[in-house]
């Protein structure tokens, strides 16, 4: 039986025992200084919000309000583990099939009614739902039954052994609203939020600035530690960096590569920089020709100078890609080796293949985001020289979503990084994955991550995940040549922010504003 | 003007916009992806779609679909966003009256700046004034908004100089001087082809009108210069600039929507991009119907208005 003991963050702060126990990605940084309490913070965001409702976020913004106005069951750590947000403790049984959430005691939403398992059993069953077209549909893990045993343990049976369960009801959708909204007034969340989360809605204007205050009732005393945060629109990047300079705002979510210089050179400004699993790709459909082929797919990822295509796609803020989607910013990321260009071993091996009068291919490349068709157009020329003789079209997003994505066989993807090792390869690699967009249908790669799915952390799980790895790395199923790093910028008197690797995570109720800092009252 | 005309007028505007819905309606319906399908972007498995369209209702026959818009619509109700979850009219109206304000000042802009240029030119006729102006408004006319917009970005908004915000909105009520100088440069931008052309314009009609048989015998009688040009002069020759005006608006609604997006003023034409790229067909109808009415609408009363300062013309 496995188990994980939690207790509240703001009592492991003063424990030097805390050591020991999960959670401690925060510790450090806790210790070295104490948080002050009170003031506005200033966020900027890219990306104006679309929807209110938590259960429907797509995009960052969206994900960083759903964050802060609701709670989920487990919060995801910087080192990708599960932390307690309103579940206290989880426990499983034997084969991992079975898992008991205790939540926490005393929790109120904003409306002041009580949190109990029903309305985490409503909202799971919401998400499982189809017709909610929550994106946290196939991200949950394979749920099949919530039971309330009592008002505060819930039930969780999964269809098979899901060892990465805790993890994966931490995703950025699953949020849990109350269960008697979700009953009479589904649609009245586009326009509030009733959540236990630890700020409340303000105002709500979308197009430009949308405001949050403290939640008094917030289940930890403690946070936030800000009294208000506004997360201000900026469509245009280089307003948003200008706007950060001048002091107008504290923390500017994402900033260009081309434009980090500029921000972190500024004075007053930290650049922000954490390596990420965020990666571009190129998909090959396996199941038809050419790509059918594994020597085509190997000769392929041996055109490619991977270190160049860091420096070209992401500006040098990236780190290379193995063509497997797992790197270092994962927790069972395997060093499988590096695969160095090679034009005449890849010439030999498309002779081989039958291709040595050329391969003519076209790759297709969605205009959002640009380095997609940057990609196309460097790997089209690196692999002239083994005789692909690639053509590039680039089309509208709708188009591709419409017409390419999971239906072509050569295009550029574009993925962001999942919490575990696990829901990477269910998304998009396994036989049976949701988006089983390269059809690999590798039988010895199912059983792999089958086997992971059933094996508790630990050394004998990251053996079955680095063989996981290392197949993927020799049979080249796509190519994943570049992984990005996530960059930020934020004011230096703002303390404990950085940049979550996943992307989604934001953790704006453990930021405090130090010395300093502009009052804005 | 009879009645008659009027309801003939009105029911004509009412049928141009009927139209219009038909016509958005069926090209959404032709192009790639729908709402669904934008909503669950790359989560988009064969039954989440499924799902998704079921309970938007995109899986039923069209002309349904439509029966439902036109009723609700004829009812007041512009329905709920496929994006967003909220009533159409609460997204658009604020957006309207953005974009309206935007219109507004650079029409003012136009006014104050176009007439005297076009009487000064006119007066000057062949003179290095008259050139130049004739040559700035040549220049104006035939820059499409993107280049001016991007011009108007380099030179004054410009990180070293930072003499105008580059992008963004302030509500009035909020701030007014913050609120000017963020429309500063949108205002500019839309308004330089329409000081342009009715600059133009006004010099063009003045020349002929001060070449008339009234404006000598003005002349004649003893009145003063500035008499003769302001008083018998000026309206005659603002009378065909009304017309363009109107047509103007029809240009000034389509580059709004260019300048809206690349100041990311968040206006009705930046709502309709949104909406298209996101194929939310209540938002794309409202934005599309209320570019129409406005268009109609503006040329109608300029007929009014034509009909009012000039006795001779009747309408019927």
């Amino acid at each position: 039986m496995s188990r994980w003991n939690m207790r509240r963050r703001s009592l492991l702060a003063g424990s030097a025992a805390g050591l020991t126990l999960v959670g401690t990605g925060l510790l450090p940084r806790l210790a070295a200084a104490q948080p002050v309490r009170g003031g506005t913070l200033r966020v900027s965001v890219d990306q104006a919000p679309s929807v209110l409702n938590p259960l429907l976020h797509r995009v960052n913004p969206e994900y960083m309000l759903g964050e802060m106005l609701y709670s989920g069951l487990t919060r995801l750590d910087t080192d990708m583990s599960a932390m307690p947000d309103l579940a206290e403790s989880w426990v499983a049984n034997d084969d991992l099939t079975e898992w008991t959430f205790t939540l926490r005691q005393g929790v109120t939403f904003h409306d002041g009614s009580a949190l109990t398992a029903n309305d985490v059993v409503a909202t799971f069953n919401a998400i499982l739902d189809e017709a909610t077209g929550s994106p946290a549909r196939r991200n949950v893990g394979p749920i099949t039954e919530i039971t309330a045993i009592d008002d505060h343990t819930v039930l969780f049976r999964t269809s098979g052994s899901y060892a990465d369960l805790p993890v994966a009801v931490a995703y950025t959708d699953a949020k849990i609203v109350p269960a008697s909204i979700l009953a009479n007034d589904f649609d009245s969340l586009n326009q509030q939020a009733v959540g236990t989360g630890p700020f409340q809605l303000v105002s709500y204007e979308p197009e430009r600035e949308v405001v949050v205050e403290r939640n008094p009732n917030y289940y930890d005393p403690a946070r936030p530690y800000v009294d208000r945060v506004e997360m201000v629109i900026y469509p245009d990047i280089t307003a948003e960096g200008s706007a950060l300079i001048s002091g107008d705002t504290d923390i500017m979510i994402r900033a260009d590569p081309t434009d980090f210089d500029r921000l972190a050179n500024s004075p007053g400004i930290d650049g922000l920089r954490t390596p990420s699993g965020q990666f571009l790709n190129i998909v090959l459909g396996c199941d038809v020709p050419p790509f059918n082929d594994p020597r085509v797919r190997q000769a392929l990822a041996l055109c490619i100078d991977r270190g160049a295509l860091v420096d070209f796609v992401a500006e040098g803020y990236g780190t290379q890609g193995e063509d497997t989607p797992i790197n270092s910013a994962y927790r069972y990321w395997a060093d499988v080796g590096h695969r160095e260009a090679d034009i005449a071993q890849a010439t030999s091996l498309m002779q081989e293949a039958g291709h040595g009068d050329g391969l003519d291919i076209t790759l297709v490349a969605s205009e959002r985001p640009g380095t997609r068709a940057q990609m196309a157009v460097a790997i089209r020329e690196m692999a002239r020289p083994a005789g692909f003789n690639i053509e590039v079209q680039t089309m509208p997003h709708a188009t591709y979503l419409d017409q390419v994505w999971r239906q072509g066989n050569f295009y550029v993807g574009f993925y962001n990084m999942q919490p575990s090792a696990d829901a990477i390869f269910s998304l998009l690699y396994t036989s049976d994955a949701a988006w089983n967009e390269t059809r690999w249908n590798n039988t010895d790669f199912d059983a792999l991550v089958e086997a992971g799915r059933r094996t508790p952390d630990g050394p004998e799980r990251a053996q079955i995940y680095a063989q996981a790895q290392e197949l993927m790395f020799a049979n080249v199923p796509t190519v994943i040549p570049v992984f990005f790093d996530l960059l930020g910028a934020k004011q230096a008197y703002v303390q404990d922010y950085a940049r979550h690797p996943r992307g989604a995570v934001f953790n704006l109720d453990q930021v405090w504003l130090g010395d300093g800092a502009p009052s804005r009252d | 003007m009879s009645l008659s005309y009027l309801v003939k007028r009105i029911g004509f505007i009412l049928f141009t916009l009927l139209a219009v819905s038909v016509i958005v309606f069926g090209i959404t319906q032709v192009l790639p992806g729908d709402a669904a399908q934008m909503m669950l972007g790359e989560n988009a498995t064969d039954d989440a779609l499924a799902a998704v369209r079921d309970r938007l209702g995109l899986d039923r026959p069209i002309w349904l679909q439509y029966w439902d818009w036109l009723s609700a619509t004829l009812g007041g109700d512009f329905g709920t966003s496929l994006r967003t979850g909220l009533p159409v009219s609460e997204m658009m109206l604020p957006a309207l009256q953005r974009s309206l304000l935007l219109a507004l000042l650079a029409i003012l802009l136009m006014l104050v700046l176009a007439v005297p240029m076009g009487i000064i030119a006119a007066l000057r006729r062949g003179k290095p004034t008259d050139v130049v102006i004739g040559l700035g408004s040549y220049v104006g006319v035939s820059m499409p908004e993107f280049v001016t917009a991007t011009v108007v970005l380099l030179l004054l908004a410009n990180p070293v100089l930072g003499l105008f915000p580059a992008t963004g909105y302030v509500p009035l009520t909020e701030d007014f001087w913050e609120g000017l100088h963020h429309l500063a440069l949108p205002v500019l931008t839309v308004s330089v082809i329409l000081i342009a052309h009715v600059s133009r314009m006004v010099r063009s009609e003045m020349i002929d009108v001060l070449h008339t048989d009234y404006v000598r015998a003005a002349r004649m009688k003893g009145l003063t210069r500035r008499r003769v040009i302001l008083r018998h002069a000026l309206p005659n020759a603002l009378l065909p600039a009304i017309t363009i005006v109107a047509l103007d608006v029809g240009y000034l609604l389509g580059g709004i929507i260019v300048v809206e997006e690349i100041f990311a003023f968040p206006g009705i034409g930046r709502q309709l991009i949104v909406a298209i790229q996101n194929r939310d067909l209540p938002a794309i109808q409202a934005g599309a119907l209320i570019m129409a009415a406005t268009y109609a609408i503006v040329n109608f009363l300029a007929d009014l208005a034509y009909a009012a300062l000039d006795r001779r013309i009747q309408y019927a």
